[in-house]
């Protein structure tokens, strides 16, 4: 258990670090530099280069680096190379927003995908086929244009849920809730229809062992065999995936949020990346990649409660 | 967008099954609608789009600003734009660049993936855990966000952004190819050619790389799917290509601005990009449920014919009695044939013979646990008196567990593995027994002491896959009594075991036939498990009983040929008997089910079958109570033959001094 844990926080570590890494090398391996992204086109070359001396961008990459990590441990990510926000700060404001998104959109497509998997395993015939095709149909759709589609029937048709705009749940906790909702929803589409999918193969993977046989043979009720002993078998792989779901809702959030209008991450990236904001694209990819290593590191820790094999080893 | 649904290799069995009779002459992948309708529509696309500049009814840039927004008509079949540009022109030339990036994705994941793949599941252990500890890394990352700041860096260079994804997405290639190059490995074919000195790139060549193509071909599939659905996202975002050069993506961007006037304008670009991505992921389905083989069995379940009355009551000792029964695959081959014995009260019945004779699904219909899609489709099962054949499972699940319990011949994969022995052994008690919780954690350690566990708390404790094989055995005996069953069914319940705990397993059935006065049949394909434990024996040879009675009376004076071979071949040496110099062997195998002739079964390997044997005839009252199959058994016993070893051995090695 603790040689588990012990190993998915080096991996943790490891991949923030990898991102950063990344990200660095990234941004310091181009020809680009800030100097020029400060002062834009009408700086001349000798300006260019005074503007980066005096940001130290003429340095030696390896004690750029250092630096850089030095802040990163006291939590400065830096500032703005366009307006000289502090970038900690901003992405600080905007976090709530995506992981609010991507969490619920996670648990949603949880809750959805597992019943709907079950649901075909147990029950097979004709409702089978239809999930089946369904979330096969689901997986593939692009979330940006899910989302449109949902703007134009509940929002503009049926005038259910704003389309666009962000409330805090500070502010209004019913409001935040309707102010996320689609988008939530728009990503559930993908999601859920991806756990379906690992659901049902689980659960019929599951109905097929041994051991299931030796409850049968026990006059074991059916429901019990089903929602106890086969589903917690499937539960282990599910929360796997659910795992990799979350990074990739995460990013899918990102282009959410500009269809939505949502002052999140992605928001932040997407002006970062339009503007070559150095510090602040460094500053995205290492907050993101923290989110990401910490929810699935959560994830881990269900999976040991769940596996008694990873519990006990 | 966000997803990757890499998963499927799960499902994915490496070895190539029968494919099927329906649309021969097509390659196999499009067999099923999916696969089939998947395929065109990615040819039509990848044809339409890179030869549009040849055919289009206008260039992307023409605009109609009289006819702004239009619906599609005559002039523009899928309409206009908010600048009056074609629509259908624009679409299938947006598709020019995303499928040939998405390509360059997967080229790239895999250039990368696959031989890293191949080099870990050579190189072994060390190799092997830096390369996947570095890929969790990897996977661990948010694509999407490390793309946009390559995007922010470079520029949005499409195919060097997707040349980025297709590094990054290499370690969810290499993670699912290198499950399926170790289990490729592991097979004994790929040790063959080593021996044989074939170099390692040969090997991987010749032998590894092709069985690894369906499932690349899956992954390859899907993970086109992913690079169309970024590659959108992407320019959704305004980072693909720059106006007036249409994108998929920002048609779509363009189209969320118009969803108040011109909601027409979301379905060409929309549809075009997600059919594309759908028959990607279709085509990968099709492609993979080929690997994992296509299991449509006919669910016809034929009326049973019930036995017949002439077979008279039930003898008045037996408490199970098994009359004619028949097990055959539904609308398919028949299994089991017109199998009948019976089984006194606490006493121990033995079914043998080779395997594929249809001992297990013998045994496994008495529960009314036959495998799906296989049923009794003749016979009766009589447990007291009561027919168990045609009850429904309410009725069935009655008798399971408190009159017929069951263990299995897999102790490790019978027991559950994510719950602790406790509760697989409280949960049942409780439910039969009607025990508090804490009266049935009493009762399980009393039950556990029965079986011959010394240490009933640790063992409660522990989980399945804590336990060794005997001791799981041990468990799942004890789990078979919390109904107090009468009957216990044991398929082969020592095969799997060490020697030294064989012997004590069937120790503790004996004793359990004494002390509780427990019946119990026993499958095994083991003479000397049966000659140890069971008072009768039923031999079975391709599907039907060949010969039955006492079990001292059966293995004393066989009278079928085939329960003279097998006690002939097999290893026992009874106590003060000369070891044979040699095992005698029946050539030949057991003929599948489906192709049994209608005479004697066993004739085509029998050494003293004649013509008479081809027709076929009625079982032989034999052993008092029993019964034989064969036509010749008098004249076989009057002139005493034995099936040994010498006669093949003479045969073969003329003169070669085989002592006699």
């Amino acid at each position: 258990m603790l040689a588990y844990i012990g190993r998915r926080l080096a991996i943790a570590i490891a991949t923030v670090l990898a991102a950063v890494v990344i990200s660095f090398l990234l941004v310091h391996a181009t020809p680009g530099s800030p100097g020029a992204v400060v002062l834009g086109p009408s700086g001349t070359p000798a300006q260019i280069a005074a503007k980066n001396h005096e940001l130290g961008w003429d340095r030696p990459l390896w004690i750029q680096f250092l630096d850089y990590l030095g802040h990163l441990v006291r939590g400065d990510l830096g500032v703005s190379l366009i307006d000289g926000r502090s970038i900690g700060a901003d992405l600080a404001a905007r976090l709530p927003v995506t992981a609010s998104i991507a969490v619920l959109a996670t648990l949603l497509s949880g809750v959805v995908g597992i019943v709907l998997g079950v649901t075909a395993a147990v029950r097979g015939g004709w409702l089978a086929r239809i999930i089946t095709v369904g979330s096969g149909i689901g997986l593939s759709l692009p979330a940006f244009w899910v989302g449109i589609l949902f703007v134009l029937v509940l929002s503009l048709q049926l005038n259910l849920l704003p389309a666009t705009g962000y409330i805090a749940l500070s502010q209004d906790p019913l409001g935040w809730l309707g102010s996320i909702l689609l988008p939530v929803l728009t990503l559930t589409v993908g999601g859920a229809a991806i756990i379906a999918r690992t659901a049902a193969a689980g659960m019929r993977e599951a109905l097929g062992q041994e051991h299931i046989r030796t409850l049968r043979a026990l006059g074991t009720p059916t429901w019990r065999i089903r929602y106890v002993h086969a589903l917690r078998f499937t539960s282990v792989p599910v929360v796997s995936v659910l795992g990799i779901q979350f990074i990739g809702l995460f990013g899918g959030s990102v282009i959410i949020e500009n269809l939505f209008a949502l002052p999140g991450l992605g928001q932040a990236s997407q002006a970062a990346v339009s503007a070559h904001d150095f510090p602040a694209l460094i500053g995205v990819v290492i907050v993101a990649t923290a989110v990401v290593v910490v929810t699935n590191l959560l994830l881990d820790l269900m999976v040991a409660a769940l596996d008694p094999k990873v519990r006990t080893a | 967008m966000s997803v990757l649904p890499l998963d499927a290799a799960d499902e994915v069995a490496p070895e190539p099954a029968a494919p099927t009779a329906r649309r021969r002459g097509m390659p196999w992948f499009l067999r099923r609608p999916g696969g089939l309708l998947g395929a065109a529509w990615l040819v039509l696309i990848v044809v339409a789009s890179f030869t549009a500049p040849l055919w289009r009814p206008y260039r992307v840039d023409d605009q109609d600003l009289a006819h702004r927004l239009a619906l599609p008509s005559g002039a523009h079949l899928l309409g206009t734009d908010p600048l009056g540009r074609d629509l259908l022109s624009r679409v299938v030339t947006a598709g020019a660049e995303p499928l040939l990036a998405s390509f360059v994705t997967v080229v790239v994941a895999f250039g990368i993936g696959l031989p890293l793949a191949l080099i870990a599941a050579e190189r072994g252990r060390r190799v092997e855990r830096v390369l996947s500890r570095s890929t969790e890394v990897m996977l661990a990352l948010p694509l999407v966000i490390i793309l946009l700041a390559v995007i922010g860096v470079i520029g949005a260079q499409t195919y060097v952004v997707m040349a980025v994804l297709g590094v990054l997405i290499s370690a969810a290639v290499y993670r699912i190819m290198l499950g399926v190059a170790q289990s490729v490995r592991q097979r004994l074919y790929i040790d063959a050619a080593r021996v044989n000195g074939i170099g390692s790139l040969k090997v991987n060549l010749v032998h590894v790389l092709p069985s690894m193509a369906t499932v690349a071909a899956v992954q390859a599939a899907q993970l086109f799917g992913i690079g169309l659905l970024i590659n959108a996202g992407l320019a959704f975002l305004g980072f693909g290509p720059g106006e007036p050069q249409p994108s998929w993506g920002f048609m779509i961007q363009d189209a969320s601005k118009h969803i108040y006037d011109d909601p027409w304008l979301l379905v060409p670009s929309g549809l075009a990009l997600a059919l594309t991505v759908v028959a990607a992921n279709e085509l990968a389905d099709a492609l993979a449920h080929r690997a994992a083989g296509e299991r449509t069995v006919a669910r016809r379940r034929p009326g049973r014919t019930p036995a017949s009355p002439a077979d008279g009551a039930p003898s008045a000792s037996a408490v199970l009695e098994v009359r004619g029964l028949t097990v055959a695959v539904d609308g398919g081959p028949t299994l089991v044939s017109d199998v009948s014995f019976s089984l006194g009260a606490g006493r121990v019945l033995g079914l043998v013979g080779e395997s594929g004779c249809g001992k297990t699904m013998t045994a496994r219909s008495l529960l009314g646990l036959l495998p799906d899609g296989v049923s009794v489709s003749g016979g009766a099962i009589l447990w007291r008196g009561r027919d168990l054949v045609g009850l429904s499972e309410r009725e069935l699940n009655a008798v399971r567990g408190q009159e017929i319990a069951m263990i299995s011949q897999e102790p490790m994969v019978a027991l559950d593995p994510m719950f602790s022995i406790a509760y697989q052994l409280t949960q049942p008690l409780r439910r039969f027994r009607g025990l508090s919780r804490t009266e049935a954690r009493s009762t399980a350690v009393e039950l556990l002491e029965q079986v011959g566990i010394v240490d009933p708390a640790r063992v409660l404790k522990s989980f399945p896959h804590q336990l060794s094989g005997g001791m799981a055995q041990r468990v799942a005996i004890a789990l078979a009594l919390t109904g107090r069953p009468k009957l216990l069914i044991a398929d082969e319940p020592t095969t799997a075991l060490d020697v030294t705990v064989q012997a004590e397993i069937l120790t503790l059935l004996r004793d359990l036939v004494r002390e509780i006065d427990l019946s119990i049949v026993i499958v095994s394909h083991d003479l000397g498990v049966v000659a140890d434990l069971c008072d009768d024996v039923a031999v079975m040879y391709a599907g039907e009983v060949v010969e039955s009675g006492t079990a001292a009376a059966v293995l004393d004076e066989p009278a079928h040929p085939y329960t003279m071979a097998l006690l002939r071949a097999n290893p026992h040496v009874p106590e003060g008997a000369a070891v044979p110099v040699r095992l005698a062997s029946i050539a030949g195998a057991v003929p599948p089910p489906g192709s049994w002739p209608s005479g004697c079964r066993f004739a085509s390997r029998c050494r003293f079958a004649r013509d008479e044997c081809r027709k076929p005839f009625p079982a032989l009252p034999a052993h008092g109570s029993g019964s034989v199959r064969c036509i010749r058994v008098d004249e076989l016993q009057r002139e005493q033959v034995t099936w040994d070893a010498d006669a093949v051995g003479a045969e073969l090695e003329t003169g070669a001094g085989v002592p006699a």
